[in-house]
């Protein structure tokens, strides 16, 4: 019986995996020579002062309704989130616990301020989650690991402080981002969050599960081309930059 | 996905007397690639920053089977699963097999080509497993049992009247309304009940990255994150050309991919997923499963010049400034490509006796070469294509032209070489071609040659020709 199975092996193709077949086909085809990659020139953010890229990620992100604030330091920053909030009659409040908004403990801002702040930690799995994020907050506040300027994006690394679903379910996005974490292009940000070796052994468990770029709310234009905010995501985004 | 690409002629023709589309797409259409083209323009240098795209994919595909191996070595890494299909049957069992397994009573779907080419909707459906497109344009072309009519806008051309009656009768619109935001909205909230609930997500794949795993997905609506981030399973389908060598090579084709493609410089999200959600984390996957479909790519792939077609990454700029998509809009086409692109990924995919239309169907203006990102030269392909299928090519399952046809080429080309039968036959067949002429140009014929006049003009032929008046004045001299 093995020798048959060993036999029917050695036949070949009838054995042979897709996978296998797939690699051997492209690996058998002619060859082309690769053309050298032409030059590009560098891209303008890279040669602007930090207050011009500032003023460069201010300007990408209202273009896309993006309202944005400047403040000064992180108490400044709770100041204008409970102006926010306040001005937006917010009740319930969905809150990530990443390193820029767990200082804040904004728990105890919420019992000062009578308002609810849940986090994803305050529930035992996905479906409860779900139901609150879904269901319940009327704004998801989260901290942002980046600002790049280029287009007045946000970088989020997605990781156990920092759910998928805050930045995303409720109809309003309010991120807070810290100055010293704004990089001119995107490159500094892929660098930083996947290693710059190609390939290099090792470095793949420590690559997030998910890493985001928002730039403005969510939008459509699938009817007729009308061109509107809030399709499934967040309608408005408000980003306070901090420093 | 019914395929009705040799359909192309009358379906054209249905769409050209369609009076409502002509005048969506005479405003829609200008407005479209203004906006590629002012977005583009926001590089430093547009033209090197395509020809490096280009460069990009050129290489990626060269590569191809090195960078699919370091691919699935990255994303086994990261915690995937990879399953491997070698057509449409194999990757629709595998996905239907998954849900069947979790007892899945419905899909959330971001928008994604490839399944439409397998039609993994339909055996879903045949399975029990219900299917919900999310994408607002792919909801309503879902519902309307329509094709996309656009790759970006799927369901763009169709009229908010009849959007709002689909909506009153399927997903309890309360109002009725023609207002696309209220309509919209009124998606929203029904979608959104789908994805709270969904238990299984399936998404299509924009770029695979070699040197880390990673695929990623560019959005604006934020279904796709939905898909990702909600259910426990995540099944994320990619052909095999999808993948490129490096991050940065991604976040170059991104810049490309947006700006060629709605003009934006970058969409809403562009979400990048390295395995499974990680322990400790309450939403996204559990388990991450990538199926990396062939589907006639790799047949395509041993044709050196055909392979090119490949490089394509579906930005649609090609259909923004083809002058022949913006007469007959996407239907025509008659699967899930439609425009250039189409016309240059269909003859290779279901062979050039099936499309014959599709690569004759152009001016060959080269205004889809000129805004292609990746450099594919889509006038020279469908020459390309014309002369294989004239040939008689089997490889790409060319059609053979009559050999009538071809006889009558071979008797043209002997004639034509001898003046003298030449000027007869002039004589001969001057009188039976001139009888129908109006105004100068003669413009339908009856026999053999009806079809090419069904577009064509010819003037009428001269009754005393060049050479017949230099001999007169010869004489006269």
């Amino acid at each position: 019986m093995r020798k048959a199975l060993g036999a029917r092996r050695k036949e070949g193709k009838m054995e042979q995996s897709a996978r296998d077949e797939i690699l051997a086909k492209l690996r058998a085809a002619p060859k082309k020579a690769i053309h050298p990659r032409p030059y590009v020139p560098p891209l303008s953010e890279l040669s602007m002062t930090k207050e011009e890229l500032i003023e460069r990620f201010m300007k990408n992100l209202v273009e896309e309704t993006g309202i944005v604030h400047r403040v000064p330091d992180m108490q400044a920053a709770l100041d204008k989130l409970t102006e926010i909030v306040k001005a937006e009659g917010l009740k319930k409040v969905m809150v990530s616990t990443d390193d820029v908004v767990a200082p804040l403990d904004l728990p105890a801002w919420g019992q000062r301020n009578n308002i609810k702040v849940m986090t994803h930690k305050d529930f035992s799995d996905r479906e409860s989650f779900k139901d609150a994020v879904f269901q319940e907050a009327e704004a998801g506040i989260t901290g942002a690991d980046f600002a790049v300027a280029e287009t007045g994006t946000l970088g989020l690394i997605h990781n156990k402080d920092q759910a998928r679903l805050v930045s995303l379910a409720p109809i309003l996005h309010i991120a807070i981002a810290p100055l010293e974490r704004m990089v001119p292009v995107y490159e500094q940000v892929i660098e930083k969050v996947f290693g710059d070796k190609a390939g290099a052994t090792g470095r793949s468990p420590l690559l997030p599960s998910q890493f985001l770029f928002i730039t403005g709310p969510s939008m459509t234009g699938d009817i007729q081309g009308a061109l509107f905010k809030g399709m499934h995501g967040p309608r408005r985004i408000i980003v306070i930059l901090v420093g | 996905m019914e395929i009705k690409t040799e359909q192309f002629t009358d379906l054209a023709k249905k769409e050209l007397e369609n009076d409502r589309l002509r005048t969506f797409l005479k405003v829609w259409f200008p407005v479209l690639s203004m906006k590629r083209d002012l977005g583009i323009a926001t590089l430093p240098d547009p033209a090197a920053a395509q020809a490096y795209g280009a460069a990009i994919r050129e290489e990626a595909m060269e590569r191809l089977p090195e960078l699919l191996e370091e691919f699935e070595k990255n994303a086994l890494a990261n915690g995937a699963k990879v399953f491997w299909a070698r057509d449409a049957k194999e990757a629709n069992d595998y996905i239907t097999n998954l849900a069947k397994e979790r007892g899945i009573k419905y899909v959330t779907k971001g928008k994604s080509m490839v399944t439409e080419e397998t039609g993994l909707n339909e055996v879903l459906s045949q399975n029990g497993v219900e299917v919900w497109e999310t994408d607002l344009g792919e909801f309503i072309a879902q519902q309307l049992h329509r094709p996309p009519f656009h790759i970006v806008g799927p369901a763009i051309n169709v009229p908010v009247e009849e959007v709002r009656d689909l909506f009153l009768e399927k997903i309890n619109l309360q109002e009725p309304t023609l207002d696309p935001v209220q309509l919209g909205y009124a998606a929203r909230i029904f979608l959104r009940d789908k994805f709270h609930h969904v238990q299984m997500g399936i998404t299509g794949i924009n770029i695979a990255v070699a040197e880390t795993g990673t695929i990623i997905n560019v959005e604006n609506e934020g279904n796709i994150r939905f898909t990702k981030a909600s259910p426990p399973t995540q099944v994320s389908v990619m052909s095999v050309e999808k993948v490129v060598a490096t991050m940065k090579d991604a976040l170059h084709m991104i810049r490309l991919l947006c700006r060629n493609c709605t003009g934006q410089k970058l969409t809403a999200y562009v979400s990048m997923d390295s395995g499974p959600k990680k322990s400790g984390e309450i939403d996204g996957p559990e388990e991450l499963f990538i199926v990396i479909v062939d589907n006639g790519r790799t047949k395509i792939y041993q044709d050196p010049i055909a392979r090119d077609v490949l490089r394509c990454i579906r930005c649609a700029a090609c259909l923004n400034s083809c002058p022949v998509y913006g007469k007959i809009g996407g239907y025509a086409y008659g699967w899930a490509y439609s425009g250039p692109m189409g016309q240059v990924l269909d003859p290779v995919l279901l062979g050039l006796e099936r499309t014959q239309d599709l690569y004759r169907a152009t001016t060959l203006c080269g205004a889809c070469k000129s805004v292609c990102p990746v450099g594919i030269d889509h006038p020279s392909m469908f020459l390309y294509y014309r002369a294989k299928d004239v040939l008689g090519e089997p490889y790409f399952m060319a059609k053979r032209r009559p050999r009538s046809e071809e006889r009558f080429f071979k008797a043209f080309a002997w004639a034509v070489s001898r003046p003298w039968l030449w000027n007869l036959a002039v004589r001969m067949i001057r009188p039976y071609i001139n009888k129908d002429a109006r105004e100068g140009v003669i413009s339908k014929m009856k026999g053999p040659f009806a079809g090419w006049f069904r577009t064509r003009d010819l003037p009428v032929m001269a009754w005393i020709t060049f050479h017949e008046r230099w001999e007169k004045m010869k004489e006269n001299a």
